[in-house]
């Protein structure tokens, strides 16, 4: 699979992964790995932030759409 | 998870507002009752509505109880009730250190609660609502009346234990049930004993009453510990041996 944004500049650039939201294939370049906090627990209990937090890889696109305005 | 002290803050304010709009409903209910039918009449729960008056006041504790667990629950699990707390301890499911800041937090929650609402309406609220203490009805023997706030927990923490500590609990409910089974449990047991059902809730009200100068229910504390601790704890236990399976 080749970088769907690489593609779209005219370069011609493998995958190394895909976005998780778009399936868009994505270089080494314009993928962004981002890792989200996990929760557990709740109401009778507080919830806690577990230690391990779970990686997830979104296109430059995705990743911008997601955050919003932040 | 956030510091046991912020959660005991949760827990504070939590009570607090359960007992500022819940006790502060049957307080309305008492000081409405009075402008109908003159202060001298002798005023009961009940006088112009009749069990409406307690469903209201079941709705304004259940609503409010709802509106808790859905604020605070992710915080500090919202128990805002020592018998929850005390119950989930007693089943091992609670430590001992948060178990001892949560009641402390509760009980404080509550007398602020009572006081606020106190400095919002005035005298009438001690003089006339007796800040919503819980007393046993006439006729209601204190033996009685510790049966029933133990069946009345009972039923509460039962929900607690289906709805919300159970694994297996459809998510985001909690809430909307338990505060459902307050004002059920209410609307029934109000004419009762008043249906504490929460030792806290009993606790603020009578100690502010105490302060301010209102009735002295100091006496009937007790029914209001023995019976939601001993109801809580037999439902914890109770709902774990219904479940396990052989």
């Amino acid at each position: 699979m080749k970088c769907y944004v690489c593609a779209k500049l005219g370069r011609d650039t493998d995958a190394v992964a895909i976005c998780i939201v778009c399936g868009m294939g994505v270089c080494m370049d314009h993928a962004i790995r981002e890792d989200t906090e996990i929760w557990e627990g709740g109401y009778p209990f507080p919830a806690k932030k577990i230690k391990h937090k779970l990686p997830r890889i979104l296109c430059p696109e995705c990743s911008h759409a997601m955050k919003g305005d932040k | 998870m956030t510091s046991l002290m912020k959660r005991s803050v949760a827990e504070l304010v939590g009570t607090l507002l359960l007992v500022y709009f819940g006790c502060g409903a049957a307080v309305i209910t008492l000081t409405t009752a009075a402008r109908e039918s003159g202060p001298l009449q002798a005023l009961s729960i009940g006088s112009l509505g009749g069990l409406g008056d307690w469903l209201a006041i079941g709705l304004a504790f259940g609503i409010v109880v709802a509106a808790v667990i859905y604020g605070l629950g992710r915080v500090s699990g919202a128990h805002i009730n020592p018998a929850v707390t005390i119950a989930l301890f007693a089943s091992k499911r609670f430590p001992l250190t948060d178990t001892v800041a949560y009641v402390a937090a509760q009980l404080v929650g509550a007398l602020l609660g009572s006081v606020l609402f106190f400095l919002s309406v005035g005298m009438d609220a001690v003089t006339i609502g007796g800040l919503g203490a819980t007393a046993p009805a006439v006729g209601i023997t204190f033996g009685m009346a510790i049966l029933a706030e133990t069946i009345g927990t009972f039923v509460l923490m039962m929900v607690i234990m289906g709805v919300a500590v159970d694994e297996n609990a459809p998510p985001g409910f909690a809430g909307l049930a338990i505060g459902l089974a307050v004002a059920g449990i209410i609307t029934t047991l109000g004419g009762v004993t008043g249906s504490a059902i929460n030792p806290a809730r009993s606790f603020g009200p009578a100690i502010a009453d105490l302060l301010l100068g209102g009735p002295n229910v100091i006496g009937a504390l007790p029914i209001y510990f023995i019976g939601p601790i001993l109801g809580a704890i037999i439902a914890v236990f109770f709902y774990d041996w219904i479940v396990k399976e052989n």
